[in-house]
């Protein structure tokens, strides 16, 4: 079956004071329909960047997308004219920002906010709008809609600024949103409301989620599949089973390996990846990851890796891993 | 012994400070840096006055009043036979030396009451405030102008001194909100409770932690009182009230040149493209200097 | 084996005034920010503190060290009530008590050197010069990780988890024996957590300090924690030795946070069934009456909207606050 939307080799850099930021560097991933896809990796490794290029969000000086394709509905993203882009937005591939307070406009009353994208995409009058406002609000549970689309976002807390979000993101019901780290500025239990909410309503209308996030614990419990991040790469793919249980990356190992578990007994030491993420102005050549890599060989400092499929379904762009050895995997599965 | 040895970790970018940085963003403006080459110029001319010109800025000679630019005299005499171009820059040493030392007041008033106010809160920080909004009620001009004429009939009035003083005490408002607004802001910031926590008081916080951050929009906002502090002189001197005659200004040519504006047009023209471009010149420095000093507008 | 208790807090509340008017200033409201907590941490332990924010947990932590003054209560710290002294009483006491901050930028000035930084509290309290000064500095950073050349470079250029490594070895200088740690992990990448808590547990484990552990990310308390306690609303609901309060978690928020917190195992993850919490943390103005969670408990009952619950003895150390237990009753 042919993807919903299909992301092939972009790259995004990004011209500073100090030198080419190479944020995004020959990314490929797919969303199908009605599936919930994970970009997991630490920050700077290049998924938001992706996400936005997407959509054509990226300021163009500084940024520049470079090459690629994002091929959506018959279409390539990256080719449509502004107007074309703006049809697109909302309508069909709509994002939840991770902050609220900064992704609403606080002038405007919520009530406007959400008919505006109703009014402009599908064409509504105001009441129709209005009245579809007040579902909105209905379904992402914010408590008497009918007098809160005239209230302004200061008057909402965190977790009910990110409900209107969400509501203004399906107002159109389009088939693929793209939620940036929607909780990491939320508590966890506001966390686990609003996430079972995006579930709930992805399965309802079968919506497409792409879901950025530097979680692995959310990433374990909504993606179907998920893709590893890392210094502007994808360094690994696969289903989330595959990807946690099996990991073929070293980076992905080193990840898990690091996080403390509430379902494990406790370990003494935590198994930290040593250093820290490289600088995207001077990449080094070969494998990003080679400097902390505890499990390199020679060639990989001069090589730069390539994602290849190593088990079914299951990609890492890994020479070590593309060999068949996994010396970070412990038990033998 | 390395405790966490297995994370030697090695510094990130190429080593620059934040003034440094500044001075990079700077210079790539070119407009400030053209401000800054003819505010440089400017006052170099004004400090090697004597060298440049044989005539003193007070030499009449009646014989060649109200002359055009000659060879003789390069921008032409004033009805009173004085070489005008001298009494250029000459009067350039008054504009820039009330732009310039005002500023000196200004930040002797307003930075310390500033800070107090913004550091102190509570009563002090009401009790300066309400103070300074009653002085910011009073149109500036005006207040100058009635120190002014109250100085005047002093003993020193009429001097460069009575300037600095009368400007200085009136335009030192602006600087202390802006410090107190600063302050303000900064007190919360976690550095400033590390500092706390290790048993810092309240002096040497507000002169380590406090003020060295404060200063960017502060040497901005001195950078856009300059002109205001020029202009206002030569207002002053426009009206009589200024420096006392023959002590040149920019202002007092601008009057001399306005009564003779249809005959001889030049003798207004020189002063006035003086002082505009003298102001210019601070305004697109301090625009450069805004600019540049802002950490978020790093690329 | 019974170790010493460092510090003692009893009974700390901590209200912030909402004032309106300008000419007569009246009190309107009160943010109860921290409302009677009860604690005791012990010589080289680490105490963990968790709960969603609002709850007060930073405030407590501030409130400890004197940087916000207490509205009442006390805090013993080697005999002497902190919250009786005046700061410049407390000034020699602070070389003791130190503090991590957050947020890696906010909290080291960005005009200093790291020099600057870490040697601020030996300056500050006239403890060294010269050779000896730069010397000590030099050790502290090597202690933390950090290469001692970087002395000269500003905060900007070092990464967010070698800004956190500066931040410990200031809070080092002085060899206090008690840090408060404020969420010190939150604003750092995953990969660079597990360095800083290694580094948190190898320094505790050389120089004996106890640590006041906040944080929202239960995983990692349970990691380092000795005794871990819940906070909600201002109150501690519940407080236990860490391997007790995550295997029998007693209150039901601490039942709902911890079913909340997404572990990192698809598998696992699919058999789990997560509690939802409904509504939000309502505002410290205006808390719930009695029980101040009941509105959002999925177990309340007729009594808990009218009954303030008291911290009881469950047994080992375990201590709660629910109506559910009998002892809670006052």
């Amino acid at each position: 079956m042919k993807p919903l939307l299909q992301v092939s080799n972009l790259t995004t850099h990004f011209d500073t004071q100090d030198g080419i930021v190479k944020a995004v560097e020959g990314v490929s991933y797919d969303v199908n329909v009605g599936e919930t896809i994970a970009l997991v990796g630490e920050s700077g490794c290049g998924k938001t960047v992706s996400a936005l290029s997407i959509v054509r969000l990226i300021a163009e000086p500084p940024g520049k997308i470079v090459s690629g394709e994002v091929f959506f509905e018959g279409a390539d993203l990256l080719k449509l004219s502004q107007d074309e882009i703006r049809k697109v937005r909302g309508a069909k591939i709509s994002m939840i920002f991770q902050e609220p307070l900064t992704s609403l406009n606080p002038v405007l009353t919520i009530g406007r906010q959400l008919s505006e994208g109703l009014e402009y995409h599908k064409q509504l009058s105001s009441q129709d709008a209005e009245r579809e406002a007040i579902n909105l609000l209905k379904m992402v549970g914010i408590p008497h809609p009918e007098t809160r689309i005239h209230d302004y976002p200061h008057q909402f807390s965190g977790g009910m600024r990110q409900r209107v979000m969400i509501a203004i993101a399906i107002a159109c019901k389009p088939p693929l949103v793209i939620a940036d780290e929607p909780t990491t500025a939320v508590d966890v239990t506001i966390q686990a409301q609003l996430l079972e909410l995006i579930k709930g309503i992805s399965r309802e209308y079968n919506t497409a989620l792409i879901l950025i996030t530097h979680n692995l614990g959310v990433v374990a419990r909504y993606a179907h599949r998920v893709f590893v991040m890392y210094a502007g790469k994808i360094v690994e793919y696969g289903t989330a089973l595959e990807v946690y249980h099996r990991p073929l990356h070293p980076y992905t190992a080193g990840l898990l390996a690091s996080v403390p578990r509430l379902d494990e007994p406790r370990k003494t030491r935590l198994l930290p990846i040593k250093d820290q993420p490289p600088d995207l102005i001077a990449l080094p050549p070969g494998c990003a990851f080679y400097a902390r890599c505890d499990h390199a060989n020679d060639g990989c400092g001069s090589k730069k890796p390539v994602l290849m499929e190593v088990a079914k379904g299951h990609f890492s762009a890994c020479w070590v891993a593309q060999k068949g050895l996994k010396p970070w995997q412990k038990k033998s599965s | 012994m390395a405790v966490a040895s297995q994370s030697i970790a090695v510094p990130v970018r190429a080593h620059h400070t934040l003034w440094g940085d500044a001075i990079v963003r700077l210079r790539r403006n070119k407009l400030a840096m053209a401000g800054l080459a003819f505010i440089i110029l400017l006052s170099v001319v004004a400090i090697l006055a004597p060298l440049l010109t044989p005539y003193g800025f007070a030499d009449q000679n009646y014989n060649d009043i109200l002359q055009g630019p000659s060879w003789k005299h390069l921008l032409g005499t004033d009805q009173l036979g004085r070489d005008t171009f001298a009494r250029l820059i000459y009067g350039a040493r008054t504009s820039l030396s009330v732009g310039i030392f005002t500023q000196f007041i200004v930040l002797c008033i307003g930075l310390p009451l500033g800070a107090i106010a913004g550091y102190a809160g509570g009563r002090t920080d009401n009790f300066i405030m309400r103070f300074v909004d009653v002085m910011y009620a009073f149109p500036d001009l005006l207040l100058v102008i009635l120190l002014s004429s109250v100085f005047y009939g002093t003993k020193f009035g009429g001097s460069i001194y009575m300037l600095f003083l009368a400007i200085g005490l009136v335009a030192w408002v602006n600087i202390s909100r802006l410090v107190r607004g600063q302050i303000l802001s900064l007190k919360t910031r976690d550095f400033v409770s590390a500092a706390r926590a290790m048993g810092g008081m309240g002096r040497y916080i507000t002169w380590r932690h406090l003020l060295p951050n404060a200063l960017g929009p502060v040497i901005v906002s001195v950078t856009f009182n300059i002109p205001r502090a020029i202009f206002t002189e030569a207002a002053l001197s426009y009206i009589g009230i200024g420096v006392k005659p023959p002590t040149p200004s920019w202002g007092a040519m601008i009057q001399d040149g306005f009564n003779l504006i249809f005959a001889k047009p030049y003798m207004l023209l020189f002063p006035a493209i003086a002082l505009a471009l003298l102001m210019l010149s601070f305004t697109f420095l301090g625009d450069g200097l805004r600019d540049a000093l802002d950490p978020k507008l790093r690329r | 084996m019974a170790k010493e208790v460092i510090i003692e807090v009893n009974n700390l509340t901590k209200y912030f005034p909402i004032v309106k008017g300008f000419l007569r200033p009246k009190v309107v409201a009160e943010v109860k920010a921290v409302d009677g907590v009860n604690l005791a941490i012990h010589k080289g332990e680490t105490m963990g503190l968790v709960g969603e924010s609002g709850c007060g947990k930073t405030t407590l932590g501030k409130s400890v060290l004197q940087l916000y003054r207490p509205t009442s209560g006390e805090v013993i710290f080697e005999g002497k009530d902190l919250t009786q002294l005046s700061d410049k009483e407390l000034r020699p006491l602070r070389q003791k008590l130190q503090i991590i901050f957050q947020d890696p930028y906010d909290s080291l000035n960005p005009r200093f050197t790291a020099l600057d930084i870490v040697g601020e509290p030996l300056r500050i309290h006239n403890l060294m010069k010269g050779k000896q000064y730069n010397d000590r500095v030099a050790e502290l950073l090597d202690l933390v990780g950090l290469a001692p050349y970087m002395a000269e470079r500003y905060p900007h250029e070092f990464s967010g988890g070698q800004r956190q490594r500066l931040g410990v070895a200031r809070a080092l200088a002085l060899q206090p024996k008690f840090i408060v740690c404020d969420e010190p992990l939150s604003a750092l990448d995953v990969s660079i957590q597990a360095q800083i808590i290694n580094l948190l547990d190898d320094l505790q484990e050389k120089f004996g300090v106890a640590y006041l552990f906040i944080s929202h990310d239960l995983s990692v308390v349970r990691h380092i924690s000795d005794r871990v306690g819940v906070m909600y609303l201002g109150k501690l609901v519940e407080i236990s030795n860490r391997d007790e309060l995550y295997k029998n978690p007693l209150h039901p928020y601490t039942q709902a946070l911890l079913s909340a917190v997404p572990i990192p195992d698809p598998e696992v993850e699919g058999k789990r069934q997560v509690i939802v919490l409904k509504g939000e943390v309502p505002s410290p103005i205006n808390p719930p009456s009695g029980c101040v969670f009941h509105p959002r408990c999925y177990r309340a009952f007729k009594d808990c909207p009218m009954i303030i619950p008291l911290l009881a003895d469950a047994g080992g150390g375990h201590q709660v606050a629910c109506l559910l237990y009998k002892g809670s009753y006052p």
